[in-house]
């Protein structure tokens, strides 16, 4: 790669024209898919991608994405010139100069595992989910290597090179008109070794028994309620509640919530969440942001108090908060943004056994099905994949399609009991219009919500 | 053709296989406000191949980017893509053979393509000081993106293919800095638009953010309801996902056979991609097949589902063009412009209840069509006052929804949809 002469290059325009401040960032992408549905493969991909991100300053930000090299030249002048032209009035932290190259170590690199053994796993995958009532059946696979090369104006020069996996399936049932659906998923900053560990059979044997269970049963409710929300369902709880509405850029806008709240407690006391983007292992984890900022592990809320947002080089300017490296990017491509990474609550000290025999009437709900947060008024409303009654500490029955809403904090000072295991391992992409890599864990929690159904 | 495909199709005219450029050349320019401060450009150039191989009635995909960079590799890409393809299993039937294209009128603005990226500042600044002129108690962010791209189809058996998209976008968004309440708006023209149109959509924003300061929690009701534009919006977006030829083909769309009654008589809806000056219009679809107006509800019942060359094939219908494709993905069926044909109540005057937005769409089960939405904006009107709630909740079934449904009779446009009120009979609670 010729990357000595396009440092060389920008160092040279960025003398003529003035400009203080630049960044490069070079991407290069290798991903392996694969995707069937009902035994027939619908996609095999193997993709190959790379181009260039540029970022200048003036009190404005200029932002160019190119993945022609050959344009490259061309095209950063202009850039440079407009950022000259226009300045602006923002001010920016300058982090340290930094060299490193890191590369992250998997067991089993999957590019050591021939393409026909992933077509088969999935083909396998595939036939093990046939059976009775079953009208769809989803099998994917993909696997994917990220390399980072960043440079800076204060010199800094850092390679980095990330791997990850995923893989998942999903079924429909369909009897007398009624469809229901269940599915299950697997990723991590892993290789091979995610896809030899786990147990195939006691997955596909769940999915398939849940998904016909659903369809015998039915719910239709309204009111608030017990509830004791799975490891699952309260990692997607936490990723989608807080997620966003402690993204300083949200705050700086007046468009989250927790704007005015820093220092002050919003959930009940003994409750920790935290963000650990060093999380070896996990689908958000990184080592640098994309503004080259090293990482740490974050703690957002510590004992009910909102005590940190997450920042970047521009909000933390802004507000004068210490920097805690949130700036992301999906690729060369796009504009940074703030954005979470690994995000779970810390432990409590009750057993699951011990929280079920407090329930007088209520709900325990398993699993997310999508949802929606208002974040300016602070409401939200999610889908649940499976929920169970609890009468005097038992299970009464298996219900479907049920929805749980609420007001954010007036959920969270509803929480009675926090539970003692954690569990973060719920994958997913995420981003304001961008899919970053995170990953979202959680713990048995016992609040009080609103519960819905939609039959 | 651009220069550098006319080189790959020669390396590929020379394997024995068959095969299919999709390509992409194009250019945007974004402009961002925050707090009414211009903050933000982004200058973005890309070129792109997505390149489909068909082998032994198997086939498989690989996008390259960056082509000039890759060129010498290109002959490297196709053997791999070729050793790929003997494992793949995934089906193939040929590409698609050309034999009439229509053109649509209306789609292209050449000063989208021709404004330098520098002279849109004029307009950005203009946006910014009409923003602060404005600005009263609120804070405001916008966006304005100008999209300029060059696209084509080339493929084994002769299909060759080239035209523009162009287009530019307006964004605007405004929250209350002292009360709670916000509002927003987005639009895509395939028309520069000039600084009226910044302001009208400003003035549109800016009132309901006041209307949404003033909502108070409504009580039960259960009757007749007037459901706006885009609540209808959300309702038909889960609709028309059954109308998906691969969906129904795997056993996920509600719909299998043509005939069914699904909506009540009298109603037509179709997808029109010869929509003139409209932004989901094309020549030909992401295959090279030419575009055409498809019914897809008639009288109620149904008679179409959108295809692509395979699964139009595997239903043992005609092609009719409905792939949406960029270069990274293989190809998706999808919708060009929606149309909901009017019906016969005039229900611009309806005095009642009527729900504007509402919000929860993505916990809709999609299979069953089950929903249970927040109001995220409603009012009464009742001998021309107006009382305005949110946070109730309505339920009900999408499908069930359709079969009761009464359209009004003014269509509009949202995003690709053409839609209207209807009336419907709910709970809210």
């Amino acid at each position: 790669m010729e990357v000595e002469r396009f440092i060389r290059f920008v160092e040279e325009l960025v003398r003529k024209y003035g400009i203080g401040y630049y960044e490069i960032r070079i991407l290069r992408v290798v991903m392996i898919e694969v995707f069937m549905s009902n035994g027939q493969f619908r996609g095999f991909f193997s993709n190959f991608e790379m181009g260039i991100g540029v970022r200048v300053f003036n009190g404005v930000w200029g932002f160019l994405s190119v993945n022609d090299f050959e344009r490259f030249e061309k095209v950063i002048e202009i850039v440079m010139k407009i950022v000259k032209f226009f300045w602006g009035e923002l001010k920016i932290y300058i982090g340290d100069f930094v060299v490193d190259d890191v590369e992250m170590f998997v067991k089993r690199f999957f590019f050591d595992i021939n393409i026909e053994e992933k077509v088969v796993f999935v083909k396998e995958i595939d036939f093990m989910l046939i059976g009775e009532r079953i009208v769809n059946r989803n099998v994917f696979y993909c696997d994917i290597v990220v390399e980072i090369f960043y440079f800076n104006f204060l010199g800094s020069e850092i390679r980095m090179v990330v791997f990850r996996i995923c893989f998942g399936f999903f079924v429909i049932v369909k009897e007398n008109g009624e469809m229901q659906q269940y599915w299950k998923s697997f990723g991590g900053m892993l290789g091979w070794e995610m896809v030899e560990g786990i147990d195939i059979f006691y997955w596909i044997f769940l999915v398939v028994e849940k998904v016909r269970v659903l369809l015998k049963v039915s719910f239709f409710l309204l009111g608030e309620f017990q509830v004791i929300v799975d490891l699952e369902f309260m990692g997607f709880f936490i990723y989608e509640v807080f997620g966003y509405v402690v993204e300083v850029d949200f705050v700086k806008n007046g468009d989250s919530i927790l704007v005015g709240k820093f220092g002050q407690k919003i959930v009940v006391d003994g409750f920790i969440v935290v963000d650990d983007l060093i999380f070896l292992g996990k689908f958000g984890f990184y080592i640098y942001d994309d503004e080259g900022i090293r990482v740490k592990r974050v703690e957002i809320i510590c004992d009910g108090v909102l005590v940190n947002y997450f920042n970047d080089c521009e909000m933390v300017q802004y507000f004068g908060f210490e920097l805690n490296g949130y700036g992301r990017v999906q690729s060369y491509v796009y504009q940074f943004f703030v954005r979470m990474g690994n995000i779970y609550v810390e432990v409590g000290d009750w057993l699951f056994e011990e929280m079920f025999e407090e329930v007088k009437y209520g709900f325990y709900m398993i699993g997310d099905k999508g949802g929606q947060v208002d974040i300016v008024n602070g409401i939200f409303i999610f889908g649940v994949r499976e929920g169970y009654i609890i009468e005097n500490g038992e299970f009464r029955k298996m219900v479907c399609d049920v929805v749980f809403l609420g007001k954010i904090f007036d959920v969270f000072k509803s929480i009675c009991v926090i539970g003692k295991d954690v569990r973060i391992e719920y994958f997913g992409y995420c981003g304001k219009g961008q899919l970053v890599f995170v990953d979202d864990g959680g713990l048995y929690l016992f609040m009080k919500v609103f519960v819905g159904g939609l039959k | 053709m651009i220069d550098v495909i006319e080189s790959f199709v020669e390396i590929l005219n020379l394997k024995d296989v068959e095969w299919e450029i999709y390509w992409e050349s194009g250019r945007s320019g974004f402009f961002r406000i925050e707090c009414e401060i211009f903050d933000c450009f982004q200058r973005k150039f890309y070129f792109g191949i997505g390149l489909r191989v068909g082998l032994n009635g198997k086939f498989g995909f690989f996008y390259i980017i960056g082509i000039y960079y890759f060129c010498l590799e290109f002959e490297k890409f196709v053997e791999w893509m070729i050793k790929l393809v003997k494992v793949s299993e995934v089906f193939f039937r040929g590409f698609f053979v050309l034999f009439k294209v229509f053109e649509v009128k209306g789609i292209y603005d050449r000063k989208i393509e021709e404004i330098f990226f520098e002279d849109v500042y004029v307009f950005v600044f203009q946006y910014v000081e009409k923003m602060r002129e404005l600005k009263e108690k609120e804070i405001f962010l916008g966006l304005i993106f100008l999209v300029f791209e060059r696209y084509g189809v080339v493929n084994f058996n002769g299909v060759e293919f080239e035209v523009f998209l162009m287009y530019m976008g307006v964004f605007v968004y405004v929250v209350r800095e002292d009360i709670l309440g916000n509002g927003l708006f987005y639009q895509s023209y395939c028309f520069f638009q000039g600084i009226e149109v910044f302001e009208e959509v400003i003035m549109k924003v800016k009132e309901d953010v006041e209307l949404s300061v003033r909502v108070k929690r409504f009580e039960f009701y259960e009757g007749e309801v007037v459901l706006e534009l885009e609540v209808v919006l959300f309702i038909v977006e889960v609709f028309f996902e059954n109308f998906y030829g691969d969906e129904v083909y795997y056993g996920r769309s509600r719909f299998f056979s043509f005939g069914d009654r699904v909506v009540l008589e009298d109603f037509i809806f179709l997808d029109d991609l010869m929509f003139e000056g409209f932004l989901g219009s094309y020549f030909f679809d992401g295959e090279g097949i030419f575009g055409q107006r498809i019914i897809l509800i008639e009288n109620g019942i149904l008679k179409g589902f959108f295809f692509d060359y395979i699964y139009v094939f595997l239903f043992g219908f005609k092609s009719i063009g409905n792939v949406v494709r960029s270069f990274r993905i293989v190809l998706l069926i999808g919708l060009s412009n929606f149309v909901v044909e009017f019906g016969k109540e005039g229900l611009e005057d309806f005095e009642g209840i009527i729900i504007k937005n509402v919000f929860g769409e993505y916990i809709v089960n999609l299979v069953s069509g089950d929903f249970l939405f927040l109001v995220g904006f409603g009012y009464v009107v009742r001998d021309g006052e107006f009382v305005f709630f949110k946070d109730n909740m309505f339920v009900g079934n999408v499908f069930d929804f359709l079969k009761m449904v009464e359209f009004g009779k003014v269509i509009k446009r949202i995003f690709l949809f053409m839609v209207l009120r209807v009336k419907v009979y709910v709970k809210i609670v």
